[in-house]
């Protein structure tokens, strides 16, 4: 189920605004990953992509106004990204298009306005205000690591660079203004969320942009994901149920503190949550933190097949069996859900977890998918298929312009439980698009994440 | 497939889902002409709401602990108005809200009320023990509602101008551990604060008023409050101010919290409502699912009837052709330009929506052809019946006795095979409920019955056990109008269709 139609022809516009190393990009790109997961049409149009293709690694002054070049080349570079986002909305059936960019002066942001309204769309402006030293200071690291301006260029100079770039822009900033602005739709962010101010806001999808952002914070944290430990029903081939660990799985639980332990940075503050089932709350039953348990975390139903086999689904369902190969990501089990229905109910956990800090989940590999689905941008077609195998703890760290995967792998032996396409036999998947991304570690391995 | 359907032998995630969620409502509701919602019925403890996502044990949502939204504002700022839809969106939402208004502690208390009540700081030593005296009273329901009856929201409203008291009433519920967020309504716009006086004396204070004392009356009273009301600026309280009915919104310290968020979410889209929602049943509704046929003969003069009541209706009010008055002129480019796709911004406006089905589409189109917004909703499909189509009860319970059990126990979650449940529509609806709510203007609905039911529904904040129930036959209409205080539902007959008896 698509929220917004093309039926309804609705069109909103975000303009970024802010100086460097506010997080403007992450927020960008977390708006295009929640509204695309929630089938919404949403393309983001970076006006550094259109200038890095005229200048691949610019320095400072280039950003200065006083350089005419600068200047001139960033000035079509904006142009080109409204021009395309407008294509996009007429021939691609845009909903929402985000014009990355720092839009910093009110000049800059009214001639921006003028074009949005020759065409008939109020813009909504999307401001992040930040003067955290701190907060400022952990962007521009992110920066400096992250983005292609500084690809294979030494990091002390990148860091002066990226600085530099700020006091530039600095000289020339104007925030939004509540009163010269109050005719225009925005949302602006004062130091993350201490203060937010929303004006204007003339769309149930412009409500819903907020409201998302409302709930993000650029801070950097990991979030941590497992599946629970090897379970009785895991050693029988079935799915569903309410089963108890087995006991490499609870070897697994003994395990999960030390690997958390070892490789979270600073003994810093962390939130576990489970599901309602045994066997997740019994595989975090050894961690030394706050724990919560949330219904939405419970394993997809499987219906009239809770705790079947896949060969015993195969041979009594056979047409289910193949219609959910053939489309797994929208069949519903007889009396059960579908991986859409698990996106949905899943909604209001992804909001809390953008709010949270430090948090690791242990959870059921339907729910994981969805989830890692999320973070990782996977498509929707795919993302039923992932292998998340079991006694891997994964590690997500969303920066700037990607989430950074790292698993950690338990060296627990473990079924494999994974099923692939056309079969009713499990076993790991032999495709590569199929596993999740980034650094494969074990845990007896003494390198350092 | 003819298999059976078999219990799983271990139980498991089914079997949750199976358990009954609530005890049976025996109270039916019998068929009048206007029907007061259910908003200020208080919520007993087997509670289960229409939208809930999930529960927790607690039976509490998102672990967010328990929560006093405390509203402030002069008087004619909304207060009540918002106080109420918000409890209506909460409760749906899945948490167990209930309201606290002062102004019904203050009519219960018997004796004369001085003009000295009013001021946030009474003269007279005997106003201002009465004052302690209801705020008392009310702040111990809050915490019976709390501690006794699992409550998590409790809404207060109250004009609340004193900034020492507000921080007192945060040491106060923090001692029950208890949040509190305020909310603060602004109205720094003449126009709307004169229109809402005009609401506002027709509260139940000013019963049997002539109108204009009741509003003079009115005036003095906000008069009184002004000078002594301290606008909200606390630094280390968590609030929201909700200027000129959402034109714009701050909100400070929110500490990402969940709630909080969800909250700004719905005030975000929160005007306050002029128009009416009317509701008319589709016709033909034998059809099946899977099957998509063009309007019939019958069906378009059942149509163009529907229209007919609806166009005479509304014209009562507003004048022949009112729909003409609202054409989008182009602004120039100078100007704010109208949100994109988004209708329903002009008092004057009618916009009719319906689901994607052809015979719903084609009898949309007489509407277009008045130049009416017609919008064709995918959410608005009926529910899906699954492998229950056609079937009779006798034959449901026959093919399908397992299942039969379940729906009878839950009706509202119950999904036969491959079904929809009304609990699934209510999900996938509620993208419609903000764009209603935003709307200024009237909506009229022409859906399958089953989509009727889970919008009056929220409306009229039902009963989940009640929704699958309600009833909408094809000779009526159904016109919502929302109050401040209470919605109203009224059934109008449809013109040159047999009426039934009662």
């Amino acid at each position: 189920m698509a929220v917004y139609s093309v039926v309804d022809n609705l069109r909103v516009c975000v303009v970024m605004v802010g100086l460097p190393a506010r997080g403007k990009s992450l927020i960008a790109q977390k708006l295009v990953r929640y509204l695309s997961w929630l089938s919404i049409n949403t393309k983001c149009f970076s006006v550094g992509n259109y200038r890095r293709k005229e200048s691949v690694h610019p320095s400072a002054d280039f950003f200065d106004p006083e350089n005419e070049m600068g200047f001139l080349i960033r000035r079509q570079a904006t142009d080109l990204a409204i021009k395309d986002m407008l294509e996009w909305f007429d021939n691609g059936d845009g909903v929402v298009g985000i014009l990355d960019a720092s839009n910093i002066t009110n000049e800059r942001r009214r001639q921006v306005l003028q074009i949005m309204r020759e065409n008939q769309i109020e813009p909504i402006f999307l401001e992040s205000y930040c003067d955290d030293q701190e907060l400022i200071r952990k962007n521009v690291k992110d920066i400096q690591e992250t983005s292609p301006d500084y690809k294979s260029i030494q990091e002390d100079y990148a860091i002066k660079d990226v600085l530099e770039r700020i006091s530039i822009y600095e000289k020339s900033y104007e925030s939004i203004d509540v009163e010269r602005d109050s005719d225009l739709t925005f949302v602006k962010l004062i130091n993350v969320n201490t203060e937010i101010i929303i004006n204007k806001i003339e769309s149930y999808l412009e409500s819903r942009i907020a409201f998302f952002v409302m709930n993000l914070h650029i801070k950097p944290r990991y979030i941590w994901l497992s599946r629970h430990g090897e379970s009785q029903y895991n050693l029988e081939g079935k799915i569903g149920g309410d089963a108890d660990l087995s006991e490499r799985g609870w070897k697994y639980a003994k395990k999960l503190p030390s690997l958390v332990e070892k490789y979270i940075p600073n003994h810093e503050k962390l939130t576990v949550w489970t599901s309602t089932l045994k066997r997740t709350q019994q595989t975090g039953s050894y961690l030394p933190y706050p724990k919560k348990t949330w219904k939405a975390l419970d394993e997809l139903d499987a219906g009239v097949c809770d705790g079947m086999t896949y060969e015993e689904i195969a041979e009594k369902y056979p047409d289910d069996f193949k219609a959910r190969d053939e489309d797994k990501f929208e069949y519903r089990y007889r009396g059960g859900e579908s991986y859409r229905d698990v996106i949905l109910r899943l909604e209001p956990i992804i909001m809390e977890m953008e709010n949270l800090e430090n948090v690791l989940i242990i959870t059921h590999q339907a729910v994981l998918r969805c989830i890692y689905a999320y973070f990782m941008n996977v498509p929707q077609q795919q993302s039923p298929w992932m292998s998340i195998p079991l006694h891997t703890l994964i590690r997500l760290e969303p920066r700037a312009y990607e989430t950074l995967v790292t698993r950690i792998k338990a060296d627990i032996p473990a079924v494999s439980t994974y099923k692939e396409k056309g079969t009713s036999k499990l076993g790991e998947s032999t495709k590569n698009d199929h596993s999740m991304a980034g650094a494969l570690i074990s845990s007896s391995s003494s390198k350092d994440v | 497939m003819t298999e059976e359907i078999q219990e799983p032998v271990i139980p498991g995630n089914y079997s949750a889902r199976k358990q009954t969620r609530w005890e049976k409502l025996d109270t039916v509701k019998g068929k009048k002409a206007v029907h007061l919602d259910g908003i200020h019925d208080s919520v007993d403890s087997t509670y289960i709401s229409p939208g809930q996502l999930y529960s927790t044990e607690s039976g509490r949502m998102f672990h967010a602990g328990q929560v006093c939204v405390c509203i402030c504002g002069q008087p004619a700022r909304g207060k009540t108005n918002l106080s109420i839809s918000l409890c209506r969106y909460l409760r749906w939402l899945g948490l167990k809200s209930n309201l606290f208004h002062m102004g019904n502690y203050r009519r219960a208390k018997t004796g004369t009320i001085t003009d000295d009540f009013f001021k946030p700081v009474p003269d007279t030593e005997e106003a201002f023990k009465m004052r302690k005296e209801l705020t008392e009273s009310c702040v111990q329901d809050m915490k019976a509602f709390f501690q006794g009856d699992h409550g998590q929201v409790a809404i207060y409203d109250a004009v609340n101008a004193i900034s020492k008291e507000r921080v007192e009433l945060v040491e106060r519920m923090k001692l029950y551990g208890i949040r509190v967020l305020f909310i603060e309504s602004l109205v720094t716009d003449d126009n709307l604060l004169r229109a809402n006086i005009q609401d506002a004396s027709k509260s139940p204070d000013y019963q049997n008023w002539d109108s204009k004392q009741a509003v003079e009356d009115y005036k003095k009273r906000v008069e009184m409050v002004a000078p002594h009301y301290q606008e909200m600026n606390e630094p280390s309280l968590s609030y929201v101010k909700f200027i000129n009915f959402g034109e714009r919104l701050i909100v400070k310290n929110s500490n990402h919290d969940f709630l909080t968020s969800k909250i700004v979410f719905f005030l975000m889209n929160s005007k306050i409502k002029r128009g009416s929602v009317y509701m008319a049943r589709c016709s033909n509704n034998k059809l099946s699912f899977k099957s998509d046929p063009p309007l019939t003969e019958a069906g378009r003069e059942y149509s163009q009837k529907v229209m007919k009541t609806v166009l005479g209706h509304i014209s009562k009010f507003k004048g022949e052709n009112f729909y003409h008055n609202v054409q989008r002129p182009k602004i120039e480019a100078t100007k704010r330009q109208p949100a994109y796709g988004v209708d329903g911004q002009h008092e004057n406006s009618l916009v009719v929506w319906t689901s994607v089905r052809r015979r719903t589409v084609e009898a949309a189109q007489m509407f277009k052809d008045l130049g009416i917004t017609t919008r064709h909703r995918q959410q608005l499909t009926q529910l899906n019946p699954g492998d229950a189509e056609g079937l009779t009860l006798e034959e449901l319970k026959e093919k399908f006795p397992h299942d039969y059990e379940e729906h009878l126990a839950d009706p509202y979650h119950h999904r036969y095979p491959r079904a929809e449940s009304y609990h699934d529509l209510a999900v996938k609806v509620e993208p419609l409920l903000f764009e209603m709510e935003r709307m200024r203007g009237d909506v009229l609905i022409i859906a399958d019955e089953t989509v009727l039911r889970v919008l009056y529904g929220y409306l009229m904040a039902c009963h989940s056990y009640d929704i699958p129930t309600l009833k909408f036959p094809e000779n009526e209409v159904i016109q919502i109008t929302y109050n401040a205080y209470t919605n109203t539902a009224t059934r109008i007959p449809v013109e040159g269709l047999e009426q039934t008896e009662d």
